[in-house]
């Protein structure tokens, strides 16, 4: 999650609830894994927020202003690590499908071929 | 755990022999000081100096190391019977528990060496070193070059970026060299690999590592009231281009910009003067 070398998630937040049940991988994953995520990222700001009566999520807050939120309700600190990683490995851009898998803007080094073009 | 299983049989042998009833001083004392040596080579080595003095005592002490079981005193040492069995059913339990361990380990611990074998294989890449304030991304040069990840080729120039089938073995802000590059190009020159050129490598750093929009699945055979969905989210790595290598580039322009800037700056000094 890297757009030219710059980080593209600017902050993440942990929500939780001390007092759910659905709550209770969260709090373990931020005993065990969380530590090490914010070691792994050190330019990452990771704010764990207390959300009494609600389900946890995570909400990456991106660059370009985009929020994207993963309901982390009922999951083991184990499954809550990749979600963790995986918004920090994505850019902000929105999920859409691809039209193509090769992005240019120079597609033609040697002159575009045409029917008149003679070798 | 090899070592403290026979150093337990052992135990457990040295106290049944203690319990039987002819107790033989000589085994007991080499045994007793055999079990303080923590070295399976010393163990060995002095089961194969007392095996001549005493054949059958001295095998019972030692199940573990040949698996050469002495059932001649297994019969005649009546209490060690039910002991023996726990112990064979635990060092099976032992042995599979360890033989699936090691090949847990073998399928999921990879060392640095069979991972970077493995990229080279599949993905022809070769993970360089982190970005550290590079200037990485250099502005467009009219190059080429098609370039083979996995089971995708790419025509490839400067400042593309390519979605790619995930990479296992690197991160984000990571470079990578490709190393499978099947022709080059500019605009003067080209060059065909057969089927690879040998010499070329393509720069890329990683950008992101992100899932695909979802795709449904959905399968339905008419009036036969079969009907299934499945989602699916196809985890891809985008790669921005760098730099090609193995071709010689066409020398840039000397931009309009510092000419422009030259002739102001002439300008400027000439009003001040």
């Amino acid at each position: 999650m890297a757009l030219r070398g710059v980080w593209q998630l600017n902050k993440l937040i942990v929500s939780y609830c001390d007092w759910g049940g659905s709550s209770r991988g969260v709090r373990a994953f931020m005993e065990s894994h969380l530590p090490a995520f914010k070691e792994i990222s050190p330019q990452l700001e990771v704010v764990t927020e207390l959300n009494r009566g609600q389900h946890p999520y995570l909400k990456g807050l991106y660059r370009n202003k985009n929020e994207r939120v993963v309901s982390v309700k009922n999951m083991t600190p184990e499954d809550i690590l990749p979600c963790a990683t995986r918004l920090r490995n994505s850019l902000g851009r929105k999920v859409v499908k691809l039209k193509t898998r090769h992005v240019t803007k120079h597609p033609s080094v040697q002159g575009t071929w045409t029917t008149e073009l003679k070798m | 755990m090899a070592n403290r299983r026979c150093i337990q049989t052992l135990i457990s042998r040295c106290f049944c022999i203690s319990h039987s009833p002819n107790p033989s001083p000589h085994p007991i004392l080499k045994t007793l000081t055999i079990a303080p040596h923590f070295l399976l080579q010393t163990e060995y080595s002095t089961v194969q100096s007392l095996t001549p003095t005493d054949p059958g005592k001295i095998c019972s002490a030692f199940p573990s190391f040949s698996r050469h079981l002495c059932s001649d005193n297994r019969t005649s040492m009546g209490s060690i019977d039910n002991d023996g069995d726990e112990e064979e059913e635990e060092e099976e339990d032992d042995d599979d528990d360890e033989s699936e361990d090691e090949e847990r380990v073998h399928l999921s611990g990879k060392s640095d060496e069979q991972k970077a074998e493995e990229a080279a294989e599949i993905g022809y890449k070769v993970i360089g070193l982190l970005e550290e304030s590079d200037r990485v991304f250099k502005p467009y040069e009219p190059v080429f070059a098609v370039v083979q990840v996995g089971s995708h080729q790419f025509k490839v120039s400067n400042g593309d970026s390519i979605f790619v089938e995930k990479l296992k073995y690197c991160d984000v802000n990571d470079k990578l060299i490709l190393n499978r590059v099947l022709m080059l190009g500019s605009t003067a020159q080209t060059i065909i690999g057969r089927p690879v050129l040998p010499d070329a490598a393509v720069h890329a750093v990683v950008e992101e590592h992100a899932l695909d929009a979802k795709v449904i699945i959905f399968k339905k055979k008419r009036r036969k009231n079969y009907r299934r969905t499945k989602g699916h989210r196809q985890e891809l790595t985008k790669l921005r281009i760098t730099d090609i290598q193995g071709i010689a580039k066409p020398e840039p322009i000397p931009s309009m910009k510092t000419e422009k800037r030259a002739t102001k700056k002439v300008e400027k000094t000439a009003v001040s003067a």
